[in-house]
């Protein structure tokens, strides 16, 4: 986990596998020392979002919830991540400034502690994002590692884990009990009439409720009929359907 | 474990609530405190008695070191919430309200029920309210089928509420009315 941590940490602007969606994200990305209330024309990748501009820990916290909620594994946020650490870092490194400064007033304490209070709110959102997306992958390590399409929503540091992973379980499954059986029953791959596949795959069949951030261009239903979906509205609705308007980020899982 | 059991379904009403305190709200300080960058934007400057808009955490922060009162947002108040107690229970769809405000009343009424007016009143009509609406979103079952439902007008919490038993019953749903895979088909004959 540790060091799982640390390759997203320090690995903001190393980005070989960049998807589509993320190389859009870096060319609209801000500089590093962004101001506090950024309002940087970013207009294919926010676009119409309620009045005010999201700031990027909401932007955060919305793709937290929609990995959360999603069958499926999401493009990895690396930048947005990358920023957000670095500003977490700019904070803690002055909150450690200000406290080794002794002539600080009780004034200037209470002020340290609320910035602390923000850092921690900030690292448990940043850490339950990791942790949703690292279960996916441990789920999903043998489809992951077999599908060329999902390898660009992974970071490096996410795919070098669902391979390794992947490896390492096949390997214990064989050394433990598959060795030992004839060999027709060895395979992980048995496709079997009325079982559940062997490799795990996300069910994008599973609905999910969906917020519609902006005027969405109408989807097909499963039933064949279309519906408009509305700024504002909420439906519960199998996940492929909504998948294309998640990517592009103008609905939210909630 | 990644991400511990009761986590993989669904969100806990503790992270809702985290996400609705990044909401702001009014405060009348009672501490002057220089404007602060925080990671979620700018804050202050507190001069007392003058009001300043901060995210509810904080507000709450400041409230238990009694170092400002809070002012409800509109909504909260014994009229507002009655008003929409009747719409609630004289018709059949759901009443608008703030998309988060159970989590909201819930902390605010934790913290601050001092800086709200007749606060016993506001719980039993937000109880009130969240009955009438449960009642209407178990209704909501009947019209459940494999493809879309729409749900204007519900709340996260409420969402969040619904949503296990919401989601199964369509899963099973979509499984009944699936087509056939065509190579399953074949393997099976």
């Amino acid at each position: 986990m540790a060091d799982w941590l640390e390759g997203l940490d320090l690995e903001p602007n190393d980005r070989p596998r960049a998807g589509p969606s993320f190389v859009e994200r870096a060319r609209h990305a801000p500089d590093d020392d962004y101001p506090i209330a950024d309002d940087f024309g970013r207009p294919n990748l926010l676009g119409a979002v309620e009045e005010e501009e999201e700031t990027p820990f909401q932007q955060l916290t919305r793709h937290w919830m929609n990995e959360r909620q999603a069958p499926d594994i999401l493009p990895g946020q690396e930048m947005l991540l990358g920023r957000i650490l670095d500003h977490v870092r700019k904070q803690s490194d002055d909150v450690q400034l200000l406290r080794a400064d002794p002539d600080s007033s009780e004034d200037e304490h209470f002020r340290i502690m609320l910035v602390q209070t923000e850092i921690e709110r900030v690292k448990f959102v940043v850490r339950s994002y990791i942790r949703t997306r690292l279960y996916k992958i441990e789920k999903y390590a043998r489809w992951i590692s077999t599908t060329a399409e999902v390898h660009e929503k992974l970071s490096k540091a996410e795919l070098d884990h669902a391979r390794r992973y992947a490896r390492l379980t096949e390997y214990h499954f064989n050394q433990s009990v598959l060795q030992s059986l004839p060999p027709q029953q060895r395979s992980l791959e048995d496709d079997m009439a009325f079982m559940p596949p062997m490799i795990p795959e996300p069910d994008k069949l599973r609905p999910v409720f969906v917020h519609a951030r902006q005027e969405c261009p109408p989807v097909r239903l499963p039933d064949g009929t279309s519906i408009a979906m509305e700024k504002g509205r909420i439906s519960l609705t199998p996940y492929y359907i909504v998948e294309q308007l998640l990517l592009r980020g103008e609905v939210e899982l909630v | 474990m990644a991400l511990p059991p009761p986590l993989r379904t669904s969100v806990t009403p503790a992270e809702l609530e985290l996400i609705a305190c990044e909401q702001l709200v009014d405060i009348i300080p009672l501490v002057a405190m220089e404007r602060t960058a925080f990671i979620s934007g700018a804050y202050g400057p507190l001069r007392p008695p003058a009001k300043c808009k901060v995210p509810i955490w904080m507000a709450t922060n400041l409230k238990l070191k009694k170092k400002c009162h809070i002012v409800p947002p509109d909504w909260l108040n014994v009229d507002f919430l009655q008003d929409r107690l009747t719409r609630e229970t004289s018709q059949p769809e759901f009443s608008e309200l703030p998309f988060r405000f159970a989590e909201v009343a819930k902390v605010i009424l934790d913290v601050a029920s001092d800086d709200i007016s007749n606060p016993e009143k506001v719980r039993s009509l937000l109880q009130d309210i969240r009955e009438a609406r449960q009642a209407k979103s178990r209704d909501g079952v009947s019209k459940l089928d494999h493809s879309e439902l729409s749900l204007p007008n519900l709340c996260a919490m409420e969402i969040n509420e619904i949503r296990p038993f919401f989601v199964r019953s369509m899963g099973v749903l979509t499984q009944l009315v699936r087509q056939p895979d065509p190579g399953r088909m074949d393997q099976m004959e």
